[in-house]
């Protein structure tokens, strides 16, 4: 309880809240504009995090992250595209919503199922915090440095899993994020890799300039050379409150995709989108209508929000309880913690437990706040779906030479984010996916460090995995790596 | 973020599909037009596109590259390692007892050549693996004769390169001009250049470019170069004003 107040003490100054407050409301417009995401904005606020509190940073990308969903079901609901990829399947019952006239039905119900969602997570979280925290302390004991490697394995299968239709490009692109990860003077042994003599390389490259170049900048190009959408018009009629009284009808939809979100959020490498598919499946076969999905069930659109809003605080589990982020978000966020010295794992509830709860909590306050600002002001929200895609392109170019620049003062870091953004662009025009490329830097950092750390203790092949932790992991990752298979064998089957 | 994926939703959305209303005579909200439906596979699919083998193939060659410096650039040349590697690797797995006290599997590991080269294994297949997917959608779109030109492609990406050297001549122009300056100047030009012209748009472009220079090195002070030729040429005091809040 003591780290419960500290964490709420923690909160109460003014710049986390006005960090809360900036975070939520940009985050809200950020989704709410197709074409830009919060993966975008969170590359872009990245280096200024660096002249900030440890705190203040992460509850602005908090803010960002937990409030950007949100928003993207606004374009999602009154012009059919979605904001963000997560919101895709809120345009199947909110659309044809708007198409009946229930606009304002929609975006309530998607925002009373969304903080639904958001806050079932969140609360679950804190309880689980405040039930298990004193058991959790002794948690660091069972996780050593041959665990968090297995976990970090473990992630980095799920995610190439994950991209059923392009494991190979997956697996390429994760692998060429770990070699670029490891270009530099190896600190233990002092050798350069893939150096060649250059003095720039020495260091290594900065995960920042990566994380610009590939998300920001390259967005920025595909923007730059693409049209302008011409978003149709939307009006909005009646109040936005109704929603929240229609939920009560579907408490088994609402609190299932939650659930779902939770749970599945909580896998590294999976995200959103299972949780999504799972949480739409269910409703439709609980539902007594089932005909009616995607032609405005409200189940449908309750389930879709409440699932896809309840990973965010999920998604954080693996991150703070191992320091192995599950996407890119968080492996974003992780640069916060490299930066504020806090060593994200099975440490953190011993030495940081208010720290735990302060993001917990700032998640919560978030959540409201969003609320409350959609429903004073969905309208003028709205409004931001009309910016013009390739003016938002120009400005995020300019935003990106600013984050670059300012973490080392070099111009290199500046033509080698233009190098990654160029490299991101044909990447997104292929439509390859980019994630593998980041999660391949954090992750093939995580690994390379907990493997070396733990040598000592590796005697044979088998001490990678005699350890209880360990070796569940183990099993876990051949359990995968087995169902990838058969069911990959099974679907080229089903096509041939 | 918004993904590539979801590009492809937005295209299925563009192209067509009809919406089931149930009640297609009640008055609409919305004026999207002919309604479209986003598909979730679209979100989920894959499709190899145009220019996909060109990339493919300078993925092999990243790869090769990275392989073929490996022996020189990694430390292979200083490796520590049992001499019969066979018997070493037997003896791990406990097919052969050893004979004397093996070396421990921690001080290979913590090599600096070991990590590329667990790389390179996952990296080289992948791409070999990768390409050969490329080469067969490339022959099946020449078979169904679907476009399969590679310039338009090609033409795409050199696009993008205008705007990576807007970048650059951004970058450059900052220590001349200041950040200020040149914000402002890569604000409206770029916008200009996009067709956003006229007062309005020019208005527009100026206030957001101000607006970043504020937030980003007067609110947060973010560090921007601080040697500006501009600003030397000013009077001493404009000279400091302008280095510490511009």
């Amino acid at each position: 309880m003591e780290a419960l107040w500290q964490g709420i003490d923690n909160l109460a100054a003014w710049p986390v809240l006005v960090a809360i407050l900036i975070g939520s409301v940009g985050g809200l417009a950020i989704g709410a504009v197709p074409g830009i995401g919060p993966a975008i904005a969170i590359a872009i606020l990245l280096p200024a995090t660096v002249f900030l509190d440890d705190l203040v940073s992460l509850v602005l990308l908090l803010g960002v992250y937990g409030s950007s969903m949100y928003g993207g079901a606004i374009p999602a609901i009154l012009i059919n595209t979605p904001g963000t990829p997560v919101n895709a399947l809120t345009t199947y019952d909110g659309y044809a919503m708007t198409r009946r006239g229930e606009a304002a039905r929609g975006l309530s119900l998607a925002y009373s199922a969304s903080f639904f969602g958001g806050c079932f997570s969140i609360l679950l979280g804190l309880s689980a915090l405040m039930v298990f925290g004193p058991y959790l302390r002794d948690l660091g004991a069972l996780f050593g440095q041959r665990d968090i490697f297995m976990a970090a394995a473990l992630g980095a299968v799920l995610l190439i899993a994950a991209h059923r239709r392009n494991m190979g490009i997956a697996a390429l692109l994760f692998a060429f994020g770990v070699l670029i990860a490891m270009i530099g003077r190896q600190s233990l042994k002092q050798i350069d890799r893939y150096t060649f003599g250059i003095d720039y390389l020495y260091p290594g490259f900065n995960l920042i300039v990566v994380i610009v170049g590939i998300f920001a900048i390259s967005q920025a190009l595909f923007l730059l050379t693409g049209k302008d959408a011409d978003p149709p018009e939307a009006r909005l009629r009646g109040g936005l409150l109704r929603g929240f009284g229609e939920l009560k009808q579907h408490p088994a939809v609402v609190t299932i995709s939650a659930g779902y979100g939770t749970v599945i959020g909580i896998i590294p490498g999976v995200g959103e989108f299972v949780a999504q598919f799972f949480s739409y499946a269910t409703a439709r076969a609980l539902s007594t209508e089932p005909g009616k999905f995607g032609r405005g069930a409200p189940d449908g659109l309750i389930a879709s929000e409440a699932s896809n809003n309840a990973v965010p605080a999920a998604a954080m589990v693996p991150l703070l309880a191992l320091g192995v982020p599950g996407e890119a978000l968080t492996a974003m966020m992780m640069v916060v913690f490299f930066d504020a010295g806090i060593k994200p794992g099975p440490d953190i509830f011993e030495n940081n437990a208010d720290f735990l709860f302060s993001l917990f909590i700032a998640l919560l306050i978030i959540n409201v706040l969003v609320v409350l600002t959609l429903l004073i002001s969905t309208r003028w929200i709205a409004r931001i779906i009309y910016v013009p895609n390739r003016l938002l392109g120009a400005f995020i170019l300019i935003l990106a030479f600013v984050g670059v620049f300012s973490i080392r003062n070099s111009f290199t870091d500046c033509m080698f984010a233009a190098g990654f953004g160029f490299l991101g662009y044909i990447l997104r025009r292929l439509d390859w996916p980019l994630v593998p490329i980041v999660l391949g830097l954090v992750l093939g950092s995580i690994m390379i460090d907990k493997l070396t750390a733990g040598s000592s203790q590796i005697k044979t092949v088998f001490d990678l995995v005699n350890r209880p932790v360990s070796g569940t992991l183990f099993v876990v990752i051949l359990c995968v790596l087995a169902f990838t298979f058969v069911t990959s064998l099974r679907q080229r089957r089903f096509e041939h | 973020m918004k993904s590539s994926a979801t590009s492809d939703a937005l295209r299925s959305a563009a192209a067509g599909g009809t919406l089931r209303s149930a009640s297609r005579t009640r008055a609409f909200s919305s004026a999207c037009p002919a309604d479209t439906k986003i598909n979730v596979q679209d979100v989920t699919d894959f499709r190899r596109r145009r220019g996909d083998l060109v990339f493919s193939l300078i993925m092999v060659a990243v790869a090769l590259f990275f392989l073929v410096f490996f022996f020189t650039q990694t430390g292979w040349e200083d490796r520590k390692l049992p001499a019969n590697m066979a018997r070493y690797w037997m003896d791990q797995f406990g097919i052969t007892s050893p004979e004397d006290r093996p070396a421990r599997l921690g001080r290979i590991l913590k090599q600096s050549w070991i990590a590329p080269l667990a790389c390179l294994v996952v990296l080289v297949p992948a791409a070999l693996w990768n390409l050969y997917g490329s080469v067969r959608a490339y022959r099946w779109r020449a078979r169904f004769q679907l476009p399969n030109d590679v310039a338009h492609e090609l033409t795409q990406w050199a696009r993008a390169l205008e705007f990576v050297a807007w970048f650059i001549a951004y970058t450059m122009l900052v220590p001349v001009l200041g950040y200020l300056v040149s914000t402002l100047l890569l604000g409206t030009a770029l916008p200009w250049r996009l067709g956003y012209r006229g007062k309005r748009w020019m208005g527009i472009c100026l206030g957001a470019s101000f607006a970043i220079v504020l937030v980003f090195r007067t609110g947060l002070q973010i560090r921007t170069p601080v040697n500006i030729w501009l600003y030397d040429q000013l009077p001493q005091g404009l000279s400091t004003f302008m280095k510490v809040w511009f």
